[in-house]
């Protein structure tokens, strides 16, 4: 069959069991607009998402799925057989809040809140299981669906992620990075979901393009703490080292190229620890993207030498360290070509828009490291008002964050797997991995790297 | 014998009866002002107003230079009365070089003419005969430590090797037999008043260079090294040194750009500064001197820029003879009355006086006869009375003291007076501070 062809609606066989999935889903609608309600009402940030995981956990098992639970922590495999074997499918969602606690919906004690809409993402994977789950729709699949729950997307906390990695019980601080290199995506063949967005125009639906890679920095100011008021002369001031090292990094700004779409930013995470004593040791968080790892490579390189520099500037000595980031999303052709038509065949003509190959998300994702290994897709639903990852970050219509995106991965699964996981076989053929999932964890592995400079 | 106090009104009614032609020559210098290492025209009027008033006179020492010596052909202790020759550069001043810019805007015209007053007091054949050593008046170039291309061009050439006058005075051997010194800077403190005592600030000069790459700043700003950039945070990170700066060192750090670009539409790649680093002490020079080298290289090693940093020694702090203090004190205090005396406080200025206060005993007392600004546009001498006449007699009645009564009072000053260093080893020091290095991050 012809992929250039607006017409997924080539098989009755397909066409019958979609209505049926969508009724389906029409049907659940207030359940997994509920239940996405229910995640947003417990947010909770990566690998630490336990109330959360347990809730998915029941939902699924209700569901009379087999649950693998505690991959990478909090993260999760169900996976749903076709009647005949074929390729496996899996359909992703994101367990995990950030930390916004000003948000309304924030957690009281901890701050987490989900204001990047994480919890419409449990919604809509539960909207597939539930319609995938009716066994006359599940007979009709030549191969596999395999829904993975993934811990920790937002790539933050990062002291506590790598006491997690010094305790073994992570290596990478993101989930799907961790569940890559737990072999929960060996035996899958392709991924999709669908993460909700705010203001990217009027349709329900928008994807394509790609993502930034980035990389994370931690670095430890070291300088000498000395009574900021009695004894100055005898302090080494951290904090100045890591501003001066901000103003540096800033200056720096005028070299990056439009076309790498960098973006350096940081926080302090400790700034000193009491006003009347010379900050003695500085706690910075830095992040470096680009439009690709090698993209990343010299400006992080600058950057690094800023830190070195505010060390020398103040006596101060600076430990660096990097740990390796998400890299750029690949959006697959044929998964991206099927979900457009699913979409269009559903909701009609106009309801998604298609952003260019090249057109750069500013932000990172961890689909991106999994979309370097299989083909994957990550369209975003418009759904939400304010801004993402702010305070005012809301899923307003729920019709168009859990239930639209069920119907659209439903039918797109359907296509794939159904007529003999025909599609689903020529998405594998056609799909060139830049790494194969060995490769990736080998090459992640080489981007930790710790480094100390000075004392100066 | 004859009494020390008819001496002394013997001194200064012959003052008196050239204060005139005294004054006139101090305003004649103010509207002839030139800067250090450049004084011709001021130093060839000194040298024939000594050569006209009978002294011997040695010329063109340290470029422009001059000694004239009184010497009573009699032992005793040898007083340098000295005068410096330079102006600043301070365009806009009212009495500003239109060609130059150069302006004496600190007052050392009336130093010359204190100096010469003292001169013409002492030399009264009445007051002569009874003196025993020698007076060295020493009208000495260079005190202003600026134009350092231009210094450094001289001492290129091999003309000089300090920046200061003073210090190629000191190099040159003409402190070498020099029991005591004295100078009388003008001052803008009560006017009317004399002041003694208090301390100046000691400091070396760097000039520096930061070595980036030129590219299209709008075209190809990725291309370039931005040197500009590399001055700016390293003045940030200069700045962030402050807090570690102790009162009681009085640290001053104070930089300009020189050259901060070459055009606009260009990626800045070579950019010029000039820091002094000043403290009350030599430690304190070198301590805040390591830190601004490191900040300055920060500045490069940020930008991934180079750096020359070139250190000069400048002027070391100086400290005045309490002894010597005491005896100007009374003589000032009968020109002026008790009252109009004045103790000064710690100057965070600096000077070559400082240098000739660590290896033999000196006084600079002010003449308090100023308004305005120091070093600025508006600093003018209002009263020629005390910064010229009443200045120059306190130092010459102070002389009288020392060099009368077989010089007694001068042999005890210079015998009890501690050098913090020999010639040869201020001389070795002051080398010492001198470097030039290029720091490739």
């Amino acid at each position: 069959m012809s992929l250039t062809k607006n017409n997924p609606m080539s098989n009755a066989e397909i066409s019958d069991t979609r209505a049926l999935a969508l009724r389906t889903i029409e049907g659940a609608s207030d359940a997994l607009i509920a239940a996405a309600k229910t995640v947003y009402a417990t947010p909770e940030t990566g690998f630490n998402e336990h109330k959360t995981a347990a809730y998915v956990r029941d939902q699924l098992q209700a569901l009379g799925l087999e649950v693998e639970t505690g991959i990478a922590r909090t993260g999760m495999k169900a996976v749903l057989q076709g009647s005949k074997p074929g390729p496996t499918v899996a359909v992703i969602a994101e367990l995990d809040a950030l930390r916004v606690p000003s948000h309304p919906g924030a957690d009281g004690v901890t701050g987490a809140a989900h204001a990047c809409g994480h919890h419409a993402q449990i919604g809509a994977l539960f909207g597939v299981a539930t319609a995938l789950s009716v066994p006359e729709i599940r007979d009709s699949l030549s191969g596999n669906v395999a829904f993975i729950i993934t811990p920790a997307e937002e790539f933050i906390e990062m002291n506590d992620r790598l006491t997690l990695r010094t305790s073994g019980e992570i290596e990478f601080l993101s989930g799907k990075q961790e569940m890559i290199r737990l072999g929960t995506f060996d035996d899958v063949d392709m991924a999709m979901m669908v993460h909700t967005s705010a203001g990217n125009g009027d349709a329900p639906f928008n994807i394509g393009g790609t993502s930034n890679a980035h990389v994370s920095h931690q670095v430890r100011y070291i300088g000498k703490s000395a009574h900021a008021g009695g004894a100055p002369d005898k302090g080494i001031n951290a904090l100045q080292a890591a501003m001066f090292a901000n103003a540096a990094i800033n200056a720096q700004r005028e070299t990056f190229k439009e076309s790498d779409v960098v973006r350096v930013h940081g926080i302090i995470s400790n700034g000193g620890t009491a006003v009347n004593a010379v900050p003695g040791e500085v706690l910075y968080e830095g992040r470096v993207r680009a439009k690709s790892v090698e993209a990343i490579e010299p400006i992080a390189e600058k950057v690094i030498r800023c830190y070195r520099a505010g060390a020398l500037a103040m006596g101060a000595s600076v430990e660096v360290q990097v740990i390796a980031g998400y890299h750029a999303l690949k959006q697959d052709s044929i998964l991206q070509k099927l979900f457009v038509n699913n979409t269009e065949l559903i909701l009609g003509r106009g309801s998604i828009t298609v952003v260019g190959d090249k057109q750069t998300h500013g932000g990172s994702t961890d689909m991106g490291d999994l979309s370097a290994i299989m083909p994957a897709i990550h369209p975003y639903a418009n759904s939400a008002s304010g801004v993402g990852h702010g305070h005012d970050y809301l899923i307003e219509d729920y019709d168009r964050a859990v239930v639209a995106p069920a119907k659209v991965m439903t039918a797109t699964v359907l296509e794939l797997l159904g007529n003999g996981a025909q599609l689903a076989r020529e998405t594998v053929d056609r799909h060139k991995p830049i790494w194969s999932a060995d490769q990736y964890v080998s090459m992640q592995r080489e981007r930790f790297t710790t480094e100390s400079y000075g004392p100066y | 014998m004859v009494d020390r106090a008819d001496l002394k009104s013997s001194f200064s009614s012959a003052v008196n009866s050239r204060a005139d032609e005294l004054e006139r020559i101090a305003r004649d210098i103010l509207v002839h002002p030139e800067s250090g290492y450049r004084e011709v025209r001021t130093s060839k009027l000194v040298a024939d107003w000594f050569k006209t008033n009978g002294l011997e006179v040695q010329t063109g020492i340290a470029k422009t230079g001059v000694i004239a010596t009184l010497d009573t052909g009699k032992p005793g202790p040898h007083v340098a009365v000295m005068g410096e020759l330079d102006s600043l550069i301070v365009p806009g001043h009212a009495h500003a070089d239109p060609e130059t810019s150069a302006a004496h805007a600190c007052g050392h015209h009336a130093q010359i003419g204190s100096m010469l007053t003292v001169a013409s007091g002492l030399l009264e054949a009445s007051v002569k005969k009874e003196l025993v050593g020698k007076v060295s008046f020493m009208a000495v170039p260079a005190e202003e430590y600026i134009e350092l291309e231009y210094r450094e061009t001289l001492l290129a050439n091999g003309e000089i090797e300090f920046f200061g006058g003073k210090q190629e005075f000191i190099k040159l051997g003409f402190f070498d037999d020099v029991d005591i010194a004295m100078l009388t800077h003008t001052g803008g403190e009560t006017p009317g008043t004399l002041g003694i005592g208090g301390s100046n600030n000691g400091m070396i000069g760097k000039t520096i260079q930061y070595i980036g790459k030129a590219a299209h700043a709008g075209g190809s700003p990725h291309l370039g090294v931005n040197a500009l950039n590399a001055a700016h945070l390293a003045l940030a990170a200069i700045h962030a040194q402050r807090e570690t700066f102790r009162d009681a060192d009085t640290v001053r750090v104070h930089p300009i750009i020189t050259k901060g670009g070459a055009a606009v539409n260009s990626v800045p790649a070579d950019v010029r500064m000039e820091t002094y680093v000043r403290a009350s002490n030599v430690p304190a020079i070198l301590n805040a001197s390591d830190k601004i080298d490191r900040a300055l290289r920060a500045g490069a090693l940020a930008t991934g820029a180079s750096v020359r940093i070139q250190t000069n020694p400048g002027y070391l702090p100086a400290k005045y003879d309490e002894a010597l203090t005491e005896i100007y004190r009374n003589n000032a205090s009968t020109l002026v009355g008790d009252d109009n005396v004045i103790t000064l406080n710690h100057s965070t200025g600096c000077t070559d006086v400082g240098d000739v206060s660590q290896i033999i005993a000196t006084i600079q007392p002010t003449a308090n006869a100023t308004s305005g600004n120091g070093h600025g546009i508006d600093y003018l001498v209002d009263d020629y009375d005390i910064a010229v006449l009443k200045a120059g007699k306190a130092m010459g009645l102070t002389v009288i003291d020392l060099l009368t009564g077989d010089g007694a009072t001068g042999n005890k000053i210079a015998g009890a007076f501690k050098a913090s260093m020999t010639i040869s080893e201020y001389l070795e020091r002051m080398r010492s501070f001198r470097s030039d290095v290029t720091y490739e991050e």
